[in-house]
């Protein structure tokens, strides 16, 4: 049992295909945690870039710079009643929020964070992924029809179209990332792991693979993961100016934040496919063209410099801090925090460890970019108008995707297609 | 001319426009919150905050209890009290009450003061608990209200 359980951190693939059951509980317990972590962090990075967007400064109060506030926010939402309307189906009000967390959560399952940090490895890992998060539809439309509202209703109409329709363009795209794995070596996958090695043979990023085609693939799949996850200026279900919330005005609570927790994953799961498919997912940045050990070491040290540094930031900020007696804690509380992500920084320079922290790093970095995007997305652009939405949906991005598929096709076989021609 | 508009649509132009003022905004200089406790909002000369009865260098009143910034008063707040000195037949003050509950900080009683004495001061931070202690007496007009002081 324990010659079982230590025998796998020698392992070099996932403990889903390991058959190993505990560690895969353990990872799933891992994943589970760290995505809550990345959206209570989220939670903060959000309203902290959106204000600084905007010329203000965001949360100041509850804890340094205002750390602690998702924390507070959590506190508050447990605290509150949950309120279910008189009038609602009682059962799938209940059910609708758990559905869309359950489906959320269940995408990363296959998500790789690197070569064996993944929950499992599905040889149809990218069409899980699609598949799953797509149910997500069916809570949204469930929350709306069961809280017998008509702004629910409405906004969970709107979305329901909008998430369908982007879905397709979504699809197209993930289409023509599949076909490029089987460029060079003529063995295509859909697993995402097998994704990623395939980028790592053919010495690109999918993104610059054939070139112009695979950036568009990239560009339309990232609108379309906006419009999905119904984050602005996509967010029609939840505009508040015509629908109070959409289809969560009636949920409150625990319930509310349930949906919140879903929205901020999925927005995770889909950032992680656009990762996986395009950006090289737990890839580090030229991994051939800067091969060999010394490379491989200096890039080793990047995560525990990156948190070194974030620990300086904490001390540079202390520093910066009026010196008074009401602010002690907050002071301390930082130079703590500080010193924290420092020793964690040094912890990931050990030897032993970097090794295998760097895949998760460099597949986070990424995640976290796909993020930042979202919350510039949302400063900036106003809200379009239903029809707009749709017709960017259809009449464009559609044909594009459509395009990009059809582009990489003929691009795979031009070779077969001259022979073709030649003859 | 046509060409290049196409290509800015094409490229998303305006889109990427928007996205470079959102992202130069970040810059931390362009801040203008103030953190009000920690940091004080600078006051301009003319500001007009809690009045104040103003003494000369040697610590004599400059009131001469005339009462005209009661009579140029709107609201009607100030109470001037003041007895004639027998030996100099001059009016001395005797008290001064100023009810800062009705006040408006129009200035008028500033303006009508001839020796300067009353003076519109740059305290702001007089919010209370409740309507006892709006009213200030002479003392409070000469020293200041104590109120809560905050440690820097």
């Amino acid at each position: 049992m324990i010659h079982n359980f230590l025998g796998y951190l020698h392992s070099s693939v996932t403990p889903g295909e390991a058959g190993n059951y505990l560690w895969v509980t353990i990872y799933v317990l891992l994943v589970f945690a760290g995505i809550s972590v990345g959206v209570i962090f989220m939670n903060w990075f959000e309203r902290k870039v959106m204000a600084h967007m905007q010329v203000r400064l965001g949360p100041m109060r509850v804890g340094p710079v205002g750390l602690l506030q998702p924390v507070a926010d959590a506190l508050k939402l447990i605290l509150k009643e949950d309120l279910v309307p008189a009038n609602a189906d009682k059962l799938v009000f209940w059910f609708a929020p758990v559905c869309v967390v359950m489906t959320a959560f269940c995408s990363f399952i296959v998500v790789p964070f690197g070569r064996t940090h993944a929950i499992t490895d599905m040889n149809i890992g990218v069409l899980f992924m699609l598949g799953v998060s797509s149910l997500g539809v069916l809570g949204v439309i469930m929350a709306g029809w069961a809280s017998n509202s008509n702004y629910s209703l409405m906004g969970s109409l709107r979305s329901g179209a909008q998430m369908v329709s982007y879905e397709i363009a979504m699809s197209m795209t993930v289409v023509s990332a599949v076909m490029l794995t089987s460029r060079a070596t003529g063995t295509g996958t859909m697993s995402m792991i097998g994704i990623v090695q395939a980028q790592l043979q053919q010495h690109t990023w999918f993104a610059f693979s054939v070139f112009p085609v695979g950036l568009i693939a990239l560009v339309v799949f990232s609108i379309a993961m906006v419009a999905e996850t119904n984050r602005a200026p996509f967010d029609l279900p939840e505009a508040e100016s015509e629908l109070v919330a959409g289809f969560m005005t009636e949920y409150s609570g625990f319930r509310w934040s349930l949906f919140f927790l879903a929205e901020y994953t999925s927005m995770m799961g889909v950032s992680a496919i656009a990762t996986t498919l395009w950006l090289g997912g737990w890839l580090r940045p030229f991994p051939n063209l800067l091969g060999g050990h010394t490379w491989d070491t200096a890039f080793s040290l990047v995560p525990g410099l990156t948190f070194l540094l974030l620990g300086a930031l904490c001390f540079f900020r202390v520093t910066s801090m009026p010196r008074i007696k009401a602010m002690r804690p907050e002071v301390m509380g930082l130079a703590g925090f500080g010193a924290f992500l420092g020793l964690l920084g040094l912890f990931m320079m050990l030897p032993g460890v970097r090794v295998r922290i760097q895949d998760i790093y460099w597949f986070a970095v990424k995640i976290g970019l796909f993020m930042y995007m979202y919350i510039w997305y949302r400063t900036t652009f106003p809200r379009y108008r239903f029809d707009q939405l749709m017709k960017i949906g259809w009449k464009v991005l559609l044909p594009i995707s459509i395009g990009v598929v059809v582009l990489t096709a003929l691009i795979g076989v031009r070779q077969e297609l001259f022979a073709l021609v030649w003859r | 001319m046509k060409v290049g508009e196409f290509l800015k649509k094409i490229f998303l132009f305006d889109l990427f426009k928007g996205l470079s003022v959102t992202f130069r905004h970040q810059n931390p200089n362009d801040l203008v919150t103030e953190q009000y406790p920690l940091e004080r909002p600078k006051i301009s000369e003319r500001f007009r905050g809690v009045p104040r009865l103003v003494k000369d260098e040697n610590g004599n009143d400059l009131c001469t209890a005339c009462g005209a910034c009661a009579l140029a008063c709107p609201e009607k707040l100030i109470k001037v009290g003041s007895e004639r000195n027998p030996e100099t037949k001059k009016k001395v003050l005797t008290e001064f009450d100023f009810d800062m509950g009705r006040c408006m900080f129009c200035g008028l009683c500033e303006e009508a003061c001839l020796t300067d004495a009353l003076d519109l001061s740059k305290d702001y931070e007089i919010a209370l608990y409740s309507r006892e202690g709006t009213e200030l007496n002479r003392s409070q007009l000469e020293n200041g209200v104590p109120g809560k002081v905050y440690e820097k």
